[in-house]
């Protein structure tokens, strides 16, 4: 017993230092399985309240640019009202409730710290459960696309960002429609690389890549971006390419979260499918 | 020879640096990727005479304060553990005896520039080492993560030294 005790005493120093660094070892690889709500609970409180204080500060350094993004989005969504048309006929534009089904539904939250510079980003915004967000809703800016929801605590929720090394959003191309796999290699944030494309898709610099609506996190269409550089690998079965994305992940403001109506139903249904 | 003087500074320091690090400089990006971690400048500056375990300690809660804000518990801990635990042995090492140290804790006026650059370098290499491969934790991106530890350690060692001029002047 006298033994083991001076054996601590002089090895103290590494024993301690082993000890935590296996305890920080646990944290970082069993917390950090980014859906454990209770970590966000525990810290979104606090840190949560933190940085909100700061954002509201800081925002108004980005006033002009967000100003800038809501009046584009308020002059699009008024070329949509009625009034914007011009009514030729009377009864051409009568809604019929049975055709025009209500699927997807936005609730806009802002952003209360966002990084670009890691290798795995998150965004943390102001809304939470409370507000009807739930885990592995798709996240938009406009009609660009942001990340998913991986955690939600009642006022707060944490966001995987596009620029994550988990994250693999299923694309296609807009002009054939073929599906690709949109990922992020990390380093610059404007740039991204597009994997598995098919050896016959002729890919140009400048073509557009949109989610393909095969997951479903995103409606179909959300622009991901445009092809900035190609090149043909002869030795293997797909191509590769670099996209430069079209969301500018250094400067968002405010962002949308995407509830989608019907994701219940084609649960269900991939469910009793299995059942089966 | 702990005063309070000295216990003041550090726990002020332990405050302000984790703040301006998950409030400012966390939101700097140069040429897209490259962040400064200057927080670990409070376990750069603890006292030559703290205790082992205290060291250990300490570092282990700074690195947890910047873990909190970042959401990623575990990795700013490992990354400053490891440094903690290097710091006697490199101090040590580039000491010529426990004589030659001057003052409480180590700093350019009191240790000159060379001694505080091998000091600094070193452990700002094993701190941006830890933390950037186990952030990335492939080795497939070696080179990549890499270059970004280099620069971000760089960028790191430059506000380290600017601050020392800055706080801890020479005497005329």
């Amino acid at each position: 017993m006298r033994n083991l005790y001076v054996f601590l005493r002089k090895h103290y120093f590494i024993l301690l230092f082993l000890l935590l660094e296996t305890v920080s070892l646990l944290l970082l690889f069993n917390f950090n399985e980014f859906q454990n709500t209770a970590l966000v609970d525990l810290s979104g409180n606090f840190t949560g309240s933190i940085n909100t204080a700061f954002r509201n500060i800081s925002e108004y350094f980005s006033l002009r640019q967000t100003n800038k993004t809501l009046v584009e989005e308020m002059a699009k969504l008024h070329s949509r009202l009625p009034d914007a048309y011009y009514k030729s006929d009377a009864y051409s534009f009568y809604r019929n409730d049975t055709v025009f089904k209500l699927q997807y539904r936005y609730i806009s939250a802002k952003v209360i710290s966002n990084t670009t510079n890691k290798r795995n980003n998150f965004l943390m915004i102001s809304k939470g459960s409370v507000q009807g967000v739930r885990n592995h809703m798709g996240v938009v800016i406009g009609n660009r696309i942001v990340g998913q929801v991986v955690s939600v605590s009642p006022h707060f929720s944490w966001i995987m960002s596009m620029l994550n090394k988990d994250s693999r959003i299923s694309g296609k191309f807009k002009k054939n429609n073929q599906l690709v796999n949109v990922e992020w290699p990390g380093g610059n944030y404007r740039y991204g690389s597009v994997k598995e494309v098919p050896k016959h898709v002729d890919i140009i610099p400048g073509d557009t890549i949109v989610t393909s609506g095969n997951s479903d996190i995103f409606p179909e269409g959300i622009m991901i971006g445009t092809i900035s550089d190609f090149t043909a690998a002869p030795d293997e079965n797909f191509n590769s390419g670099t996209i430069l994305f079209s969301t500018d992940f250094n400067s968002l403001g405010y962002v949308e979260i995407v509830v989608d109506l019907m994701r219940k139903e084609k649960e269900d249904l991939k469910a009793t499918f299995k059942g089966e | 020879m702990t005063t309070p003087k000295v216990v003041f500074y550090n726990v002020l320091r332990f405050f302000l640096l984790i703040l301006l690090q998950v409030l400012v400089l966390n939101n700097i990006y140069l040429g897209g990727f490259i962040n400064p971690y200057f927080y670990i400048y409070f376990i750069l500056l603890l006292p030559f005479e703290i205790p082992g375990g205290l060291l250990l300690l300490f570092s282990f809660l700074v690195g947890a304060g910047v873990d909190f804000f970042s959401n990623t518990l575990g990795l700013n801990i490992s990354a400053c553990l490891a440094m903690a635990y290097a710091r006697p042995y490199v101090i040590s090492w580039i000491s010529s005896g426990p004589d030659s140290l001057n003052g409480d804790s180590p700093s350019l006026k009191n240790q000159g520039l060379k001694w505080f650059l091998y000091y600094s370098i070193s452990l700002i290499l094993i701190h941006h080492f830890v933390l950037f491969y186990l952030e990335a934790f492939r080795f497939a991106e070696f080179f990549k993560t890499f270059f970004r530890m280099i620069l971000s350690g760089t960028f790191t060692l430059l506000l380290v030294m600017i601050s020392e001029y800055l706080f801890y002047p020479k005497e005329k």
